[in-house]
């Protein structure tokens, strides 16, 4: 594999233009597919919807890969403690299993505030796992891959300790927290082929409205903010960072604390979309999660999106009589495009060292 | 001890097959490469063997299986397993890191659907009544078949890792770029570690079915990969005996250990109840504890010397930023 | 001791005689100790929405059939081991059980895959085995030792469908939704779609889903155009639930008839005021009127305050044919003259042979064979199966299965 110079300029400018080619005609086909085909457009929407769902997961999740580098399996437990947190909080009680049964807070908070306020208590709880499972290890300069093993114990501990403190039985929200509105609503029929009203769910809207503000305004704190800068510096080299005076230990308990609230509210929402059900609630985002962030370029924020948003599409568009293999086709997408585009869609090649 | 035999007989092969499966993770980490591929081919060995012993082989009354068949089963079981890995690797191995884990992951997880949709694979339900080899209700007559196959796996690791392929592996691990340099193909050696690590797998997965008496595509899942590379990181991953270790304490720790320290005579009730409902919340909290007391696991290659902490080289494989040669 | 007065002296005196006579007391106790029957279900891992509820009903059984006297006024005890969420835990389950515990039989596992894992070791051991829920085809025929109380839905769904057609008997056009990674589910909407096609109606589409799922947009837009007049849905309570929840947000206004997996209150929180008219095919009513059943349902209600659902109810049962079986054999031939294996044995044969009021109705087995045709376990022979719809209190959290005829 020794090319001279020139030819391996040639052979980049090829596989530059090759690449783009085969996006843009993937892109044509794939916009033609959707105008054409009798559900099309309903396909889209639906794929939106359930992308956004993995995107407002992922958020969070790929928040601390983009300054720690390492993957923080509590991501999922951190959603459904969420999820738990507000429904406690708004003064509804537990249910008949578990060591708290039939308790209540003694007091009840508008679900909005509730919300928020699940947010700000799974943010601490995303401070407290990152003291107990995540700066031990990195005081200590342990392997990050140990990052994964102390996460996952924390983890198992989590979900086992909500088993037994309020029970396995199905959670929900009351209906229209938000005031009254429609359950989904109907965009129309529209013309060309797709001869059939396009319909969407309420709360799927919500969701992918929350996780494109949540996008824009995290991709604006990362960037654009002083704290930002400083956590860039952290994720470039924690060492020297803390060297020029930055606090690492306050900006990294900061990015855990952002994580977990985002991940609290999004497992609010997506519990109000699906209800909360049961301890796995959000653990079992947990894989699909993975996944998105890795296909939108691990630790790049808005390609946790872009990721979620085409895992999304790519199983709303697996024709109905397949749709047994949904799961194994967003699985597929993911290992061929690793293969084709190893770091991710969003996320830059590092340059080899040499 | 013949109580805590025949209350243990399952846990304790168990045990052992999860030494042989931290092993087969172990392989692919030892040259550098983080894999969770091992449940796949762990699910496609249990498959395999379900079926040769359930359509092929059959007409054994129960009890009466053949062992040989079961290790004819295991040796078809590492076969299969070895053409899908080298399906799987060649393509594959060029990722790092996390990359190569999800990528491996979604070979999981497409395996675990094909096989969900497959009726001759039996389904959600898949395939049960597998037959028996022994006549008995504790399966700790499994070890007979277990413990080779741990010992043997054990032993040709060990003896892998003193051989030059095993140091060319731990070359590749330490630096690709110079070992490539120094004449190693890294290609051949990924997808040799792989492939064997694959073979393991598939074998525990064969054994596994006959064990179990029943084979579905819960078995072999993200959960297990997961696992797994817990009984590796907890157990040690920088020597063969550190993933054996690993995998038999974190079974024996839910399974045995936590469910013996409950029923301690002289507890107190209150303890003695926690004990028992909050077992998994402990094992969680005690995987976490470990690491954080052994980072090098519970075996490491020099257990009695002291060891200076900047000696020690990072794994490659948790390096996030993807290391893509082109050219 | 000098300093110590003769009141403390009596005293400790009497301590010491106490302490010395207590181990006598129990020496009595020691002969009526009590029977130890064993309980195996998924106390953790995701299944334990299920396994909990079998706990309870276990339990219920447990307080009520002691203070009916227990085994002919000697006490039993359950013993319970969490089988996890796996095929390994399981067995580990049943052998803690079997050779820890000395349990004369167990009540298990949750699932039916854990089933065919597990029971192999109970028939092996000759421990005589009650599935709770277990309803794959194949259970009984595990081995001699293996009974149900689950009714394999077989029987029950075809009623649902007829109701369906008896209240709206303009439906021509049927869809079809089930959960493909559950045994149950899978084997439930055969039954359904070969009825869908016996009752001579259109069978637009079968659609599947995964109990894990949790958005069913896309299968129920790809229905909908499709314009479908009754919606079948074999799955389990949380996945229905929300399936049944976006089929009415994405404006489906026909009728729903639900699999067993629905026969629970856990959907009523699930799609709440939108779960109003599912018909729903079941095992077990509530609503059933004896002497058992309103027993177990009072003292149910009274400890979780909603009314029992199927799985609860159905560990009763197991753990009452338990009972009652001991409680016979033991008038035939004394229990404490029995070594456990020929307990187990006698036990097996008493179960088979008996009949048994239940909160599920009227109960006993018949003998299946294996494929080779020599004997095995016990299927369940049920006389009541019902068909209910459901109905929402207008505050939508409340409601409750009104039973249909």
């Amino acid at each position: 594999m020794r090319l001279s110079n020139q030819s391996l300029q040639q052979y980049r400018r090829l596989w530059w233009f090759a690449s783009r080619g085969l996006a843009a005609a993937a892109l044509v086909l794939l916009i033609t597919a959707i105008l054409t085909a009798p559900s099309g457009l309903q396909n889209l929407f639906n794929g939106l919807a359930v992308g956004s769902v993995y995107a407002i997961f992922a958020l969070g999740y790929t928040l601390i890969f983009s300054i720690l580098r390492i993957i923080n399996f509590t991501h999922g437990a951190i959603f459904t403690l969420g999820a738990y947190f507000t429904y406690f909080l708004t003064g509804a009680s537990v249910g008949f299993n578990g060591l708290l049964a039939n308790q209540r807070l003694p007091f009840g908070l508008p679900f909005p505030i509730a919300m928020i306020g699940g947010g700000l208590l799974a943010g601490l709880c995303g401070i407290l796992i990152e003291r107990v499972a995540f700066r031990p290890l990195r005081n200590k300069g342990a392997d990050p891959l140990l990052t994964l093993v102390s996460s996952l114990g924390v983890a198992v501990a989590i979900v086992n300790v909500i088993q037994l403190l309020v029970g396995a039985e199905i959670y929900s929200y009351p209906r229209n927290p938000f005031g009254e509105m429609p359950a989904a609503l109907n965009l129309g029929t529209f013309g060309g082929l797709s001869q059939r009203p396009v319909v969407i769910r309420t709360i799927q809207v919500i969701i992918f409205a929350v996780s494109m503000a949540t996008v824009v305004l995290l991709t604006y704190f990362v960037n654009g903010t002083k704290i930002g800068k400083a956590l860039r510096a952290v994720a470039e080299d924690a060492t020297t960072s803390s060297l020029l005076g930055i606090n690492t230990n306050f900006l990294i308990s900061l990015t855990f604390f952002i994580s977990g609230l985002i991940g609290g509210i999004a497992g609010t929402l997506v519990g109000l979309s699906v209800n909360v059900s049961g301890p796995y609630f959000g653990i079992n985002f947990g894989l699909k999660g993975l996944a998105v962030i890795v296909l939108g370029g691990l630790g790049d924020i808005p390609g946790a999106v872009v990721g979620g948003l085409v895992i999304g599409v790519a199983e709303a568009f697996v024709p109905s009589e397949h749709v047994a293999y949904k799961e194994a086709i967003a699985f597929a997408v993911l290992f061929l495009v690793l293969l084709l585009r190893p770091q991710g869609l969003l996320g830059r090649a590092a340059v080899q060292k040499v | 001890m013949e109580g805590f035999l025949s209350t243990y007989g399952s846990a304790i092969v168990q045990m052992a097959l999860a030494g042989v499966l931290a092993l087969s993770l172990y392989l692919p980490l030892m040259a550098g490469q983080l894999s969770l591929a091992s449940p796949g081919f762990y699910a496609v060995g249990g498959y395999v063997a379900a079926l040769l012993s359930t359509r092929v082989f059959t007409g054994f009354p129960n009890g009466s299986y053949p062992i040989l068949l079961i290790a004819l089963e295991m040796v078809v079981a590492g076969g299969v397993s070895a053409l899908f890995a080298l399906i799987i690797g060649i393509p594959s191995l060029r990722l790092r890191g996390v990359y190569l884990a999800l990528a491996t992951i979604a070979f999981v997880e497409v395996l675990r659907v094909f096989a969900l949709n497959q009726p001759w694979l039996g389904g959600a339900v898949g395939i049960y009544n597998i037959p028996q080899p022994f006549f008995s209700a504790t399966r700790v007559e499994y070890l007979l078949l277990a413990l080779p196959l741990l010992l043997v796996s054990t032993l040709f690791v060990a003896r892998l890792e003193r051989s030059r392929i095993g140091r060319a592996f731990v070359a590749l691990r330490e630096d690709e770029l110079a070992a490539s340099a120094m004449g190693i193909r890294p290609t051949y050696y990924k997808v040799l570690a792989f492939t064997i690590g694959a073979v393991l797998a598939g074998m525990t997965g064969a054994l596994n079915a006959h064990i179990l008496n029943t084979w579905n595509p819960r078995q072999g899942t993200f959960d297990l990969a997961i696992l797994i590379l817990a009984y590796v990181l907890v157990g040690g991953s920088r020597t063969f005996l550190g993933p054996v270790i690993g995998g038999a304490f974190l079974v024996a720790l839910p399974e045995i250990i936590l469910r013996e320290v409950a029923d301690a005579p002289g507890l107190h009730p209150a303890i003695a109840t926690f004990l028992r409902d909050g077992r998994l919340i402990l094992f969680g909290v005690l995987i976490a504890v470990s690491v954080f007391f052994f980072p090098y696991g519970l075996v490491t290659p020099n257990l009695f010397k002291r060891r200076r902490k900047t000696n020690v080289p990072r794994l490659e494989a948790a390096k996030a930023a993807p290391k893509v040669s082109r050219g | 001791m000098s300093g110590v007065s003769l009141p403390k002296r009596l005293m400790v005196f009497a301590l010491v005689a106490l302490l010395a006579l207590a181990p006598s007391v129990l020496l009595v106790q020691a002969a009526e100790e009590p029977i130890v029957i064993g309980v195996a279900v998924a106390q953790t891992s995701n299944v334990a929405l299920f396994g909990q509820e079998q706990v309870i009903g276990a339990q219920i059984a447990e307080e009520f059939f002691n203070e009916r006297g227990g085994i002919n006024g000697r006490p039993f005890r359950l013993a319970f081991a969490d089988t996890g969420g796996d095929e390994a835990g399981a067995i580990n389950a049943f052998q803690t059980l079997i050779n820890r515990e000395n349990v004369v039989g167990i009540l298990g596992p949750t699932l039916s895959q854990h089933a065919f894992a597990a029971d192999p070791i109970a028939d092996q051991a000759g421990v005589p085995v009650i599935a709770p829920s277990n309803t794959a085809r194949g259970i009984p025929q595990i081995g001699r030792f293996i009974f149900r109380v689950s009714a394999p839905v077989s029987l029950v769904a075809p009623s649902a469908v007829k109701q369906a057609l008896k209240m709206n008997p303009d439906i021509k056009r049927v869809a079809v939704f089930y959960a493909q990674n559950d045994a149950f589910s899978v084997s439930e909407t055969g039954t359904f779609q070969q009825t869908v096609k016996d009752l001579g109606l259109e069978l637009l589409d079968v659609q599947t889903f995964q109990t894990t799922d949790t958005d069913f947009t896309t299968q129920i837009t790809n229905v909908l155009p499709l314009e479908p007049q009754l919606v079948i849905i074999s799955g389990l309570a949380a996945d229905s639930g929300n399936l049944v929840r976006q089929l009415r947000e994405l404006g489906y206004k026909g009728m729903i008839v639900g699999g067993n997996g629905l026969n629970t209150t856990n959907i009523f929180p699930v799609c709440q005021a939108l779960c109003d008219g599912i018909l729903v095919a079941q095992a077990y009513s509530y609503q059933y009127d004896s002497e058992i059943n309103n027993a177990f349902r009072e003292i149910y209600k009274a400890k979780q305050g909603k009314e029992p659902p199927q799985f609860s109810a159905q560990a009763f049962t197991g753990i009452q044919v338990f009972v009652e079986a001991l409680s016979r054999l033991d008038k035939r031939k004394p229990l404490k003259d029995m070594d456990l294996v020929t307990l187990r044995a006698e036990l097996r044969d008493e179960i088979m042979n008996g009949k048994y009021d239940t909160p599920l109705g009227p109960i006993s087995f018949v003998e299946t064979t294996k494929d080779d045709g020599t004997p095995a376990g016990g299927e369940i022979v049920q006389e009541r199966f019902y068909v209910a719809q459901i109905k929402m209190d207008p505050d939508g959290k409340t409601g409750r299965f009104v039973f249909l005829d």
